[in-house]
């Protein structure tokens, strides 16, 4: 890995975590709260790629292992790896990797712009929604013993906000693209 | 120093940035002098190999920055335009030990090396502080500290004064006379330049004018006055 | 900011060896979970309780360190209770208190150094397949440490250019400048590493 890469996934790590410290933001037309977090980590997906990206969200969760408060809510420790909820964090690194994966295959620079849009919210969907639910539902199943419907009902309320969240992040992707584009393209 | 130019060319993405050009430097303070854009950026960027020629050579004190870069690197060290980028641990003390680390040497070694260099620029009460609060001033010489920990024998430095207050500004010229180094700098600030050895000055990816600060300086004040 | 949870002290915890702490916490993780008789776990949970109590840190400070958690728990246990029995719902309690429990203790008793020294380990044999450098793990770490409060600072520059224009925050026109303004020093910080030697080959 260059050394460019490597600084390029802490600094979106970096950003992840800082994410995670401001205040959530108030979108006008939901009165839902967006938590910025678990939009950095689509957000990595789609700027960085799958491998910057993955690489990212690994080093945010490294540093959560290690001790450090950097998960929203000040949340951190080896606790949150023992959590019910662990299977989301897990599915983020996934979030990232597939979001990132769909992003290079399906967004081209000679695209309009709202074909790129379209292409980075089908990526951020898959990620960030259909992947990272998968991974958290299985695991709160699995653990708890509670059971697959269950678990998928428990875990529905909360999936509006984040298509919401993989709608921010295609049009947040697509302006960085414009302005310092660092998605790789196919050859 | 020894820095050598060999009919060197850079080009980057079908442009020309630097025009073949041969040049050696030898004096002890250096300045480089040019437009934004002129290539004295690029061309400083090779003396550390962070930059490598399109064609011709350049050699470090005999070392060639692209056969052995890692001998030609250990020559020089770099000060970046902005301290804040060039300090990448949160802690200054494990910050400036970093370099001597990946050097293999023993721990007890790396701790005597940054003391020393904490002392010799007075900043041993900064050691323990985070990157993140020290002011401009206090970063571009915890920057000085962190790079000649590893006793480079040049420093090129990219403009150093650029984000100082006036202060912090008088500091780093004082600390750049007294340097035992030898000392390469790029710079819009040309009162910090005048009582150098040599002044290159930059032109389109060109060196235009080569000689005594007074002339290449009065040179370039003329130029860019007319041009404007 | 980026204060660690780790607490300092002398217990037997904190002189345990790094290694040893992680593997025991995944060894009695694992066994937890085969276990499913609820006061067996509920006095694992006591156990893991009267841990924290060695730490030499005050009631309140240690519901502070739980609290993340502690509503987790009792959601999914309520939730387990309502759906499926009562009986699986306070097994759920027990096992889920207790695994956040020791996992607390492991952060609280062990430096964020010696978790970068045991990574850095760890990953050796990655290095020797191609896969990673060891060294990278550590530096990666400190950078994203670094850089965290360099894009507060920003964050809060952006968030005062909206208000001054009387703008309302909104996640776009915040992410979209983070995230181009921060990524454009990824250059420079990435000489600067070069430039000093610190991730040389061989």
């Amino acid at each position: 890995m260059s050394t460019r890469d490597l600084v390029l996934s802490a600094l979106f790590a970096a950003i992840i975590v800082a994410l995670g410290l401001v205040p959530p933001i108030m979108l006008g037309f939901i009165p839902v709260p967006i938590t910025a977090q678990s939009l950095g980590v689509m957000l990595a997906g789609v700027v960085l790629g799958a491998k910057r990206g993955m690489i990212s969200v690994l080093l945010v969760l490294v540093l959560a292992a290690i001790g450090l408060p950097v998960l929203s809510g000040g949340r951190g420790g080896l606790a949150v790896f023992m959590a019910p909820t662990t299977g989301y964090l897990i599915g983020w690194v996934f979030t990232a990797l597939i979001t990132g994966y769909l992003s290079q295959v399906m967004v081209g620079r000679d695209q309009s712009g709202l074909v790129q849009t379209v292409n980075f919210f089908i990526a951020a969907l898959c990620g960030g929604v259909v992947v990272l639910y998968g991974f958290g539902i299985v695991y709160l199943a699995l653990v708890t013993g509670m059971g697959f419907t269950q678990a998928f009902l428990g875990s529905m309320a909360f999936i509006p906000g984040d298509v919401i969240k993989a709608l921010i992040a295609a049009l947040a992707g697509r302006a960085v693209m414009v302005g310092y584009p660092l998605l790789p393209q196919r050859a | 120093m020894d820095i050598r130019f060999d009919k060197v060319e850079v080009r980057f993405e079908g442009r020309t940035v630097i025009h073949p050009l041969t040049v050696t430097l030898t004096e002890r303070r250096i300045g480089i002098i040019g437009l934004n854009g002129s290539g004295k950026t690029t061309f400083a960027r090779m003396i550390n190999g962070l930059v490598k020629p399109s064609a011709g050579r350049v050699t470090v004190n005999g070392f060639d920055t692209v056969s052995a870069e890692n001998d030609a690197r250990q020559q020089s060290g770099f000060i970046f335009q902005n301290p804040q980028n060039q300090i990448i641990l949160p802690i200054l003390r494990e910050d400036i030990a970093l370099g001597l680390k990946s050097r293999k040497l023993p721990k007890a070694n790396v701790a005597a090396a940054v003391n020393a260099v904490l002392d010799r620029f007075e900043i041993g009460h900064l050691a323990d502080r985070r990157a993140h609060e020290l002011s401009g001033g206090e970063l571009q010489l915890a920057a000085l500290a962190s790079v000649l920990v590893t006793e480079p024998k040049i420093l090129v430095m990219d403009e150093p004064t650029n984000q100082l207050d006036l202060r912090n500004r008088n500091l780093v010229e004082r600390t750049i006379q007294t340097l035992p180094e030898d000392v390469i700098v790029i710079s819009h600030d040309l009162d910090l330049i005048t009582g150098f050895d040599r002044v290159l000055m930059f032109r389109e990816g060109r060196i235009e004018a080569d000689g005594a600060p007074g002339e290449v300086i009065g040179r370039y004040r003329a130029l860019n006055g007319a041009e404007a | 900011m980026m204060r660690s949870l780790h607490v300092d002290g002398d217990s037997f915890l904190h002189r345990l060896q790094p290694g040893v702490k992680l593997t025991a916490l995944a060894i009695v993780s694992l066994c937890l979970f085969t276990i499913q008789t609820p006061a067996v776990l509920a006095i694992a949970a006591i156990i893991g309780l009267a841990g924290h109590c060695m730490l030499r840190i005050s009631p309140r400070q240690i519901w502070l360190r739980l609290r993340p958690f502690a509503l987790i728990v009792v959601v999914v246990a309520l939730f387990t209770a309502i759906l499926n029995s009562p009986g699986e719902g306070l097994t759920a309690f027990f096992r889920l208190a207790a695994l956040a429990l020791f996992a607390s203790l492991v952060t609280a008793t062990t430096t964020t150094g010696d978790f970068i020294d045991v990574i850095t380990r760890a990953a050796l044999p990655l290095e020797r397949i191609g896969l990673v450098r060891a060294q990278d793990v550590g530096l990666s770490i400190g950078l994203v440490i670094r850089f965290v409060p360099e894009i507060v600072s920003r964050y809060e520059a952006i968030r005062d250019a909206h208000h001054a224009r009387g703008l309302k925050l909104n996640p776009i026109s915040v992410a979209v400048p983070l995230i181009i303004t921060t990524l454009r020093s990824a250059d420079e910080i990435a000489s600067a590493i070069d430039a000093r030697g610190i991730r040389r080959q061989k």
